[in-house]
């Protein structure tokens, strides 16, 4: 009895084994899945986005009218005047405005503090990256909020500042805006340019700067002849991580700008919540899109994909 | 620029300086010294910078006054008391952790088996697979949320009838893909420093492809699953924009919360949002003693496993 299933449990066990033991198979379960998985759920929904994009959907019955048409692109450029007073195009514009801002911001604030954890290290480095991280963790929408409170004519800022008797009426920089937008898309975006730069700084052979220096190279010489070269990864990964989830950020504005502030993520959310204008939606979209497809095609001429997994 | 350029000098602060000898208003050795201590002030500052807003807003969850400082009116623990007595609010929370738990799981799993094909096998069209695995990541919520909302909501309807109502499943279906390049992007990492000879050398001392894997891959791999998963259940956790679209009438924690601010009210969303806080640093103590998360997440593996 007790053999028995020993047995019974052994050949089922070589078989388990045997699974995976031929190469299809072995391939099949383990690429399979997440094949599948990535198609239906990723894939098709972002094709048939494309689709859409060039479709017109039946304003009573919400169906699509499968008939190609540029009407939707048409519709983001209509309105009077020239194509740049329209609202979406001013949004993307303010939109890669905000994003390229914010990333030039954490490029110069994460790069001092990447630098001294690369090149400390040991018990404080732990203490440091919890600091860090514990905000990044922290609920995205919880980040947002915690700057909603901050800003605004009376925020924690300006009502503090009045208090002191600094100031004597609310100061417009602290209220909702622009400046509070890129204010709160730093600190939420700034632990990828963190982790992508320390990533890069942490394989660093901090001997060729000092060797660079014994030849008599200046500061500002080895920087950049040194130190950018080997950094320019992680720089372009971190910038990519940053620019790209800024540019479609919707919580933010949404809080930040309290309604004065259109960005693209706004402008598509609104239409396709209170219109259901998947067509227009899917256009608009397909500019994030687009970009993103530029933005990271110019970044793999100097990175290779593993570089990205730093974050 | 002045502070950067600081850096690479700091190796010297380690030797003895002899003060005072520099007539001049500024000699080389102060100039090192000023370079070396304004990175240490700007990343003091950066670090004031990521916490001061949730700081205040902690401080603000036990005030009376919930928004401002001023008039101070003293402290309460009311607010938390009526934030956790909210059953709406509550009944979100748990919607939450079931999402990002199964979400997490299915993400895990065909993470776990990607890695191993990414990081073992070769295969036709390899980068364009991991490629497309990184994708989820990369793509902007919106751009996600909406092209997923089509899907579910019009596409599957009308060109293969099938009918699903955006909910509960919905929303777990879009996390999962969201969260299955978190794990992916961890264990590759880890296998791809894996010292394959400890395989094959319990392979040579007469253990089975099974026993290899339970008593050498795991143990090796374990931890940057774990992380995987923490990863990819804290990213549908904290995620907004994609269940936003997709969630047809069910409320996620995030929603919830999302719709409380657009009502205006702040006591419950500072006692909420702070004990989210509290319960990440936690969460992220623990991960960080037990599987050296911070070295996973920094991509350095440390060598104590």
């Amino acid at each position: 009895m007790a053999t028995e299933t020993s047995e019974r449990s052994r050949s089922a066990r070589e078989r388990f084994v045997g699974a995976f033991t031929s190469r299809a198979s072995r391939l099949g379960i383990t690429t399979g899945p997440a094949l599948i998985w990535l198609f239906l759920l990723l894939l098709t929904p972002l094709t048939f986005m494309v689709a859409v994009s060039f479709t017109s959907v039946d304003t009573f019955t919400y169906q699509i009218i499968w008939e190609p048409t540029v009407e939707n692109y048409n519709q983001l450029f209509a309105g009077e005047g020239p194509f740049w007073q329209t609202a979406f195009f001013q949004s993307l514009a303010l939109s890669y405005f905000i994003a390229a801002v914010t990333t030039v911001l954490c490029l110069v604030l994460a790069f001092p503090l990447a630098y001294l954890l690369a090149r400390k290290g040991g018990t404080t480095f732990k203490v440091v990256i919890f600091l860090v991280l514990l905000p990044f963790f922290t609920m995205y929408l919880v980040r947002a909020y915690s700057w909603f409170l901050m800003f605004g004519p009376s925020g924690v800022i300006n009502s503090t500042l009045l208090r002191l008797g600094v100031v004597n009426g609310p100061v417009g920089l602290f209220n909702y805006g622009v400046p509070a937008i890129i204010i709160g898309l730093t600190h939420a975006y700034f632990p990828y340019m963190l982790l992508s730069l320390y990533a890069s700084l942490d394989g660093l052979d901090f001997s060729l700067i000092e060797a660079a220096r014994d030849l008599g190279a200046s500061r500002t010489a080895a920087l950049k002849d040194i130190i950018l070269p080997l950094v320019l990864p992680g720089i372009i990964s971190g910038s990519l991580f940053v620019f790209v989830p800024s540019l479609g950020a919707f919580i933010t504005p949404r809080f930040l700008g309290q309604g004065k502030v259109l960005m693209i993520g706004q402008l598509i959310e609104e239409r396709i919540n209170s219109l259901y204008a998947i067509g227009y939606g899917s256009a608009a979209s397909m500019f994030i899109v687009l970009s993103i497809v530029v933005a990271f095609a110019v970044a793999f001429r100097y990175v290779s994909i593993e570089d990205l997994g730093g974050v | 620029m002045a502070t950067e350029t600081g850096n690479e000098t700091d190796s010297g602060t380690g030797t003895v300086t002899e003060r005072g000898t520099g007539t001049r208003l500024v000699d080389h050795e102060t100039k090192e010294r000023l370079l070396s201590r304004s990175f240490y002030v700007v990343a003091g500052a950066l670090l004031v910078f990521l916490w001061i807003p949730l700081a205040v807003m902690i401080i603000l969850s036990f005030a009376v006054n919930a928004s401002t400082f001023f008039p101070f009116r003293g402290f309460t623990l009311a607010h938390y008391g009526a934030t956790f007595a909210d059953a709406a609010l509550m009944t979100s929370l748990w919607h939450s952790v079931q999402v990002a738990t199964i979400a997490a799981s299915i993400a895990t799993v065909l993470g776990v088996l990607s890695s191993f094909a990414l990081a073992r096998f070769s295969f036709p069209f390899k980068e364009t697979y991991r490629t497309f695995g990184i994708l989820p990541m990369v793509i902007p919520g919106v751009v996600l949320g909406i092209a997923l909302l089509i899907y579910f909501r019009t596409l599957l309807p009308q060109l293969f009838g099938i009918q699903i109502v955006p909910g509960f499943w919905t929303v777990v279906l879009t996390h999962s893909v969201y969260g299955y390049p978190f794990v992916l992007l961890l264990v590759t990492s880890r296998l791809y420093t894996f010292d394959e000879s400890l395989e094959e050398a319990a392979r040579d001392l007469g253990a089975d492809p099974l026993t290899v894997f339970r008593d050498i891959t795991m143990p090796i791999v374990a931890p940057a699953i774990g992380a995987g998963f923490l990863f990819a259940w804290i990213r549908s956790f904290e995620d907004f924009i994609r269940a936003f679209f997709v969630r047809g009438t069910m409320d996620v924690l995030t929603t919830s919360m999302f719709s409380m601010i657009k009502y205006g009210t702040a006591p419950k969303m500072n006692a909420i949002s702070s004990f989210i806080v509290f319960v990440i640093a936690v969460v992220l103590a623990v991960a960080m003693n037990v599987g050296n998360v911070s070295g996973m997440v920094a991509g350095t593996e440390g060598e104590e496993e």
